[in-house]
């Protein structure tokens, strides 16, 4: 049987490549996530190991805020610890050390390095061997007004020594003097980054607050083990300081931890979009098996004719599929690798730009990969393969190979019963159930559509296709018969574009839902003429001295910065918005429930209504919130305030971290001007000609922040896109499959006067009337499940559901154009149909 | 002639055969004689390596693919052994397909006349499939006749069908050529179908073996009888 099945498969290789096609498309992008992940992440490992090369221990504070995506944020150390460091028995040589925000201004006025990129830092260049930077060229920076740079960032702005350069930082922008070009390890700027160096003093000073470091590197004399080393010198140090010892190698070790969650965020992400990849293509293998094996009727039935058992047909086809499977699994794994560049270059497109060396392939990747592909082309394959078993030997005697249709009433039980159990399971996690139930809600509903699928395709088809039969005359209204001929093809050829289809429109959804939300809310809350925001979201932004400096520019009656910072309330982990109540009196405007916005002190806190509701909080109970070094802050909620996501469900008084280690910058500076002449012009020179942030005016500015969901549903929806993919790939095989099956027909209408451009036509109606099949009931779907999805995130302050009609009509002339674009090769292939070949009778 | 080289298999060699208007020529041969083939190339469906086919003052040999498409929309039509009929479309929508193809209504009246002809008026919104065999092939003649084509080629039309059923269909053919007009150019292994024309060309081994006018059953199974020794 093993031979007759590998005979059999080989005998029609155009139809084993189909095959192998859609698994090959479906497990790519799987192993292209692999290969990505596995090589950013042993990009970044080779990395710190070699920067750590030289630190045996490494001291910091032991008091950090967790913050969202793998990071933490941490308190300072004091410099004035760095003696007692030194005297530690085993210690060589030690060295303060700082990784904060700076950002290096080019020539032409623009920062250095991509908004959203790699980090931008600032740092200590010493002289000591502990210390990460070696000099290049020239010398140290010394004093207040010199620095060094790293070699990528002086090759990148032109900078040569003796040029005087701009850096922004916490503490302000500012000139210094180039005095050297450095290197990090071996390489001239370690992932992409930034760094801007200067003596201790001078980094502590404008990057931090005046004697305070991030951390100490020790190099040790070789005398004791970094354990040992650790240990000594934690013995020695004040427990008032709150500080810890780690070893290099604990400290190596951590900091690839903290990427690598970062990059598990990321590979999470992808993985849930290859999944969905596999998921789609699982359905074009079903469809081209179902076909296939439809089509191969006679022949089954010939061989149960001469005798051969139904678990044998069945066995045979299941081998064709193992064998058909594995290839393909390992034809994907191999594109993977091609997928994983792209996923590169996606990301970079999206600012999000991630250093790699070559290529990094696990051997699990393969197996993983390999394995699933295998089991999802079998999966695929059982239905197909107990139906040809169950082919009656008769068969062999009939004529053409048409798929059964059944009643349709098990089918329509089964859509509704899933249907219902859906419905139940998304009613009750929106009345609070776990976003699990949802997710299974959802699933069942897709169940439920796809099942009925066969029962929907013929009078949805029809209708798509009337006014094309309209239009287009007998070729027109022979595509529109065409395609809902055999419904259940129809509907699992649409299946994917359905799912994929489904899918973008509930994002689409989601995002105009989002952007009107923003836009209402800003409009709302922002009161000012002009704003000036800073690219960087979560590490670094504006210097909090900024919003003084723009009050003094001529015609600016009022300025306020608004900045975020990370904090524990009550033990958990929160972002704050942190505002001067003075200033932003009548330019940041909280739509307050309950108390008065002006009266936040520096021991109080404003939250959201919602929020306060939630927790049981009433004006007046006093939050524990502890900062990022460890103090604690206990602040009175002095008020509740209406609709959040845009400016922080929490607010407090930048007071509150005065005398505290935390660094503050502001995220936005709202102004208000008297509206006199060029006071824009004056605007733009304080801030934007020096590279703090973009001035944008009041409409420019809400635009801007509400269109800022776009770029994350531009991602997903290029994410989607390999699974739309995946759907075209799915139709161009059905209509390759069906042109085949109907060679006859086709021959007999070029007979009887069919243009070859007429021919052309047909198909490429039907691949129309199909693909929109799939998308008409895919934005159904779609726009249902992004009402579902505003409606479980209404508590987090979306609640507008806003129909994406432009995106809606986007889609739909896409799907048309998909479907031209499917039928490009078969109607080719249409129309090179032997005339002769397809009527003879024999 | 047919095929080419040193390997050519001269499917026609040398056939010289003309078909007149307003009569039902037959062409008879043993299997492989070329008559299909002969059939396939005047009626504009396979090309010829050298010679030429004119129908009416249309010189097809030099036409193009679209040319020629065009020309069996309008002056030819087909009647095949099977798979004559779109199983889509309605047996009206077969009947006029041609005609839709070229995207013209056609002559109505005429149009009703072939139905009539062929009594399936009751008929004419089922699909093939709820059509029998004798039903589906006159469907098929219908078709054939509904553009008012220069000439009728049919292949081997009553081979799927009983014989009473076939000499409902073969008579109606008749009918066509004596009552409307029509030209019809049969091919046939059958005898007593082939009795139904005007005239019989006999091919054998690709030549013209032959001719009979005003044939009888018997008079064509004794020339099959001669051409087979």
């Amino acid at each position: 049987m093993l031979r007759l099945a590998s005979k059999m498969a080989m005998a029609r290789k155009g139809r084993l490549v189909l095959t192998s096609l859609a698994i090959i498309l479906g497990t790519s992008f799987l192993s292209g996530t692999f290969i990505f992940s596995d090589t950013i992440t042993k990009t970044f490992d080779r990395l710190f190991t070699d920067v750590f090369r030289d630190v045996d221990a490494y001291v910091r504070s032991s008091s950090f805020i967790e913050v969202p995506f793998g990071g933490e944020q941490r308190g300072s150390t004091p410099i004035d610890a760095l003696p007692t460091v030194l005297e530690a028995p085993g210690v060589a040589d030690a060295t303060g050390d700082i990784q904060a925000f700076a950002r290096i201004i080019g020539k032409d006025g623009e920062p250095i390095g991509l908004d959203n990129g790699p980090p931008t830092f600032g740092g200590i260049a010493s002289a000591s061997v502990a210390g990460l930077w070696t000099i290049e060229e020239g010398r140290l920076p010394e004093g207040p007004s010199q620095m060094v740079m790293d070699r990528a960032s002086a090759d990148d702005g032109g900078f040569t020594v003796g040029d005087t350069v701009r850096v922004n930082a916490q503490s302000g922008s500012r000139e210094f003097e180039l005095v050297g070009i450095a290197s990090y390890g071996d390489i001239s700027s370690p992932g992409g980054a930034t760094f801007a160096l200067f003596d201790q003093p001078t980094a502590s000073e404008f990057l931090l607050k005046p004697g305070n470091v991030d951390a100490f590197l020790v190099q040790g004399d070789g005398s004791m083990s970094q354990e040992e080393l650790a240990a000594s010198i934690q013995s020695r140090l004040d427990p008032s300081l709150k500080l810890e010892v780690l070893t290099g190698a604990r400290i190596a070790e951590e900091t690839k931890d903290q990427i690598g969650q970062a990059i598990g965020f990321l590979t999470t992400f992808l993985t849930i979009f290859s999944l969905i990849a596999l998921g789609i293509g699982s359905f074009v293998i079903y469809n081209v098996f179902s076909i296939t094996t439809a089509q191969r009727l006679r022949e089954n039935a010939l061989l149960r004719a001469i005798g051969a058992e139904r678990g044998q047909v069945t066995r045979m086809l299941l081998v064709e599929a193992v064998a058909i499977g594995v290839v393909g699994s390992l034809l994907g794994f191999l594109s993977g690798i091609a997928i994983s560049q792209g996923l590169k270059a996606l990301l970079a497109a999206f600012g999000g730009e991630i250093p790699s060396q070559g290529l990094s392939i696990a051997p699990s990747a393969a197996v993983i990969t390999i394995v699933v592909g295998t089991v999802v082309t079998i999966v695929a394959a059982i239905l197909p393969a107990l139906r040809a078993g169950r082919v009656p030997p008769l068969a062999a005697m009939r004529d053409t190979a048409i798929e059964t249709v059944g009643t349709g009433r098990t089918r329509l039980v089964i859509a509704l019963v899933a249907l219902a159990a859906g419905g139940a399971a998304v009613a009750a996690s929106l009345a609070g159930a776990d976003n699990l139930v949802l997710g299974l809600g959802v699933m069942l509903v897709f169940a439920a559509v796809i099942t009925a699928g066969p029962l929907l395709a013929k009078p949805v088809g029809l209708g798509i296709g009337r006014p094309i039969a309209a239009l287009r005359g007998i070729t027109g209204s022979m595509a529109r018969q065409n395609a809902v001929r055999n419904p259940k093809r129809t509907a699992r050829t649409a299946a994917p574009v359905l799912i994929g289809v489904a899918l973008v429109t509930a994002f689409t959804a989601f995002a105009a839902s989002v952007r009107t939300q923003v836009r209402d809310a800003i409009g709302e809350q922002f009161r000012g003429d002009y704003a000036v925001s800073s690219p960087q979201q979560g590490f670094g932004g504006l210097p909090v001295s900024l919003a003084d400096e723009v009050a003094a520019v001529p015609g600016v009656t009022q300025a306020t910065g608004l900045g975020f910072v990370a904090v524990k309330i009550d033990g958990e982990s929160r972002f704050v918005a942190v505002i001067d109540p003075t200033s932003a009196s009548g330019l940041v405007d909280y739509k307050m429930v309950q108390g008065d916005q002006r009266s936040l002190d520096a021991g109080g806190i404003l939250v959201t209504q919602s929020r306060a509701e939630a927790k049981g909080w009433a004006l007046g109970d006093v939050l524990d919130v502890q900062l990022v070094d460890g103090t604690e802050r206990p602040l009175a909620i002095r008020g509740t305030f209406d609709a959040e996501g845009f400016l922080g469900s929490y607010v407090v008084n930048q007071e509150v971290f005065a005398g505290s280690d935390t660094t503050l910058f502001d995220q936005f500076v709202y102004v208000t001007t008297d509206g006199s002449e060029g006071v824009r012009d004056a605007l733009f020179d304080a801030t934007e000609a020096r590279g703090l942030g973009s001035l944008q005016s009041r409409d420019e500015f809400i635009d801007d922040q509400s269109g800022q969901i776009n770029q994350i549903l531009a991602l997903i929806n290029a994410l989607l896109g390999l699974s739309i993919i995946i759907a075209v790939v799915g139709i161009v095989i059905t209509l390759l499959l069906s042109v085949y099956e109907r060679r006859r027909e086709i021959g007999l209408l070029r007979a009887v006067g069919m243009t070859r451009s007429q021919t052309w036509g047909t198909v490429t109606w039907e691949s129309v009337i199909t693909s929109l099949y799939g998308a008409v009931s895919g934005v159904a779907l779609g726009i249902g499940m992004g009402a579902l999805l505003i409606g479980v995130l209404a508590d987090d302050g979306i609640s507008a559901f806003t129909l994406p009609i432009g995106g809606t009509i986007v889609i739909l002339v896409i799907s048309f154009v998909i479907g031209v674009l499917a039928a490009i090769y078969p109607a080719w292939r249409a129309t090179r149909t032997d005339i002769m070949q397809a009527i003879s009778t024999t | 002639m047919y095929g080419h080289g040193d390997n050519e298999v001269r499917a026609l060699d040398g056939v010289t055969v003309e078909f007149e208007q307003g009569r039902f020529t037959a062409i008879m041969g043993p299997s492989g004689s070329g008559k299909s083939t002969l059939m396939h190339c005047v009626a504009g469906l396979d090309s010829l390596s050298s010679g030429s086919v004119t129908i009416g003052e249309h010189e097809l040999t030099s036409m193009s693919d679209g040319d020629l498409t065009r020309l069996r929309r309008t002056q030819v039509g087909f009647i095949f052994q099977a798979f004559n009929l779109i199983p889509t479309l309605s047996a009206l929508e077969n009947i006029v397909l041609p005609l839709s193809l070229a995207g013209q209504a056609g002559d109505q009246q005429w149009i009703d006349q072939v139905i009539d002809t062929i009594g399936l008026r009751d008929r004419l919104g089922h699909r093939p499939s709820e059509l029998s065999g004798g039903q589906q092939q006159r469907v098929a003649v219908a078709r054939a006749l509904a553009s008012k084509p220069a000439v009728i080629f049919a292949d081997e039309p009553t081979g799927n069908l009983d014989s009473r059923t076939g000499h409902e269909v073969l008579g109606f053919m008749r009918r066509a050529v004596t009552d409307l007009g029509q030209t019809i150019v049969m091919v046939t292994h059958d005898a007593v179908a082939a009795s139904y024309a005007d005239r019989i060309v006999f091919l054998k081994d690709g030549k013209i073996a032959g001719e009979m006018l005003a044939p009888t059953p018997e008079k064509v199974l004794d020339k099959i009888k001669n051409l087979g020794e």
